[in-house]
């Protein structure tokens, strides 16, 4: 398909679509690219680390114009919440001054770098502009799907909210349970979790236990010796004796190997009632 | 709106965090760099589970999230054990399994 015509195809398709999830995914795609932008390109950490920030909550923004209100939730609790409060706390363990400047790196890297991530975002989006961006790949008109749709398999393009409130209606035609309700995207996501992928679910469980355990082992402070080390390069090196010059200048602590400080009889704490 | 919109954006936030883990030599802003792919990567199978319509895409997405939030658990630990051992945040340093 000529490059035109596949334009006026997408413009046609996004035209079709419900104004509000346009306006949605224009402010928080172009909110999502330029944070990513700068967290890389940022010299300062902390600034990097912010951005980031607002980079997941831009994404927890474009799930929900896909209609996946829970995973927005857990993207603005889980990553917002709790990864990057770890890279922040990380960051200020480890002192802000240290950060690396883009400038001392090497001009071929950045331009490989640049090059490379061009190439591979124009491919994968020349894959899928044409593929998936058609008229007929257009979400948003789930109002006139029906629970037979849903059975039949003719559930193309639905958020996840209607898809479960169409599951929910019964078969026979009757009224649905009022009691029973329709279930909520979330209800629906969890009955899927919990029968489905119980044993996907249960090996997360175990690897979050493994990496908590792991990190507390990392985080353990070790007090091996330090010599074993290759990379060790001692900060001082003891004086030997052929160092000196004249003998008699030495202390004599140094040879009862007390190095700093007054002879060992002299910390000697007098107990009372020793003389006694 | 077509769902492709939503790959093709994925795929330049993906690349731009795979720029970053090529350009920088702070790991502290690599790791950032591949929480961007991930969320990338997640952002495909919100898409993707919209367009077939069904809940497996976002139970998929719900276990990458907590993959990422273990693997920074235990990436954070080794990036202190390292600083505290080198003295360094750069990546180019530590190479130790080169001898």
């Amino acid at each position: 398909m000529p490059p035109l015509a596949q334009a006026s195809d997408v413009a046609q398709a996004v035209a079709g679509t419900n104004v509000a999830e346009v306006i949605l995914f224009i402010g928080f795609g172009l909110l999502a690219v330029g944070t990513a932008v700068a967290v890389v390109t940022m010299r300062n950490v902390v600034h990097a680390a912010l951005m980031l920030v607002v980079n997941l909550l831009s994404i927890a923004g474009l799930y929900l114009a896909l209609q996946a209100s829970f995973l927005s939730i857990v993207q603005v609790i889980v990553y917002a919440g709790a990864i990057v409060v770890l890279f922040l706390f990380v960051i200020m363990l480890l002192g802000v001054q240290r950060d690396d400047s883009l400038v001392d790196v090497d001009r071929r890297h950045v331009a490989g770098a640049v090059v490379g991530g061009l190439l591979l975002a124009g491919l994968l989006v020349a894959g899928f502009v044409g593929t998936y961006t058609t008229a007929a790949s257009r979400c948003g008109d789930q109002a006139t799907l029906t629970a037979d749709d849903f059975r039949a398999g003719r559930v193309g393009c639905v958020g996840l909210d209607h898809l479960s409130s169409a599951a929910a209606e019964p078969t026979d035609g009757s009224s649905p349970d009022p009691a029973q309700g329709p279930m909520t995207g979330a209800e629906f996501l969890g009955e899927r979790l919990f029968t489905r992928h119980t044993f996907t679910f249960e090996a997360a469980g175990l690897l979050l236990v493994v990496a908590t355990i792991g990190a507390l082992v990392l985080g353990k402070r070790h007090d091996t010796d330090p010599a074993d080390d290759p990379a060790y390069e001692p900060a001082y090196e003891p004086p030997l004796l052929d160092d000196f010059d004249d003998f008699d200048d030495f202390d004599d602590d140094r040879l009862d190997g007390d190095v700093d400080g007054p002879g060992a009889d002299a910390m000697l704490v007098e107990l009372p009632g020793e003389d006694a | 709106m077509p769902i492709g919109m939503y790959f093709a954006l994925s795929a330049v936030l993906f690349s731009i965090g795979l720029a970053g883990v090529l350009v920088r030599r702070n790991v502290i802003v690599l790791f950032m760099c591949v929480e961007l792919m991930l969320n990338a990567v997640n952002l495909t199978l919100a898409g993707a589970a919209r367009m077939w319509g069904g809940p497996d895409g976002h139970v998929f997405v719900f276990f990458v999230i907590v993959v990422a939030a273990a693997e920074v658990v235990v990436g954070l630990a080794l990036v202190v054990n390292i600083f505290f051992r080198r003295g360094t945040l750069d990546v180019d340093v530590p190479t130790l399994l080169k001898r």
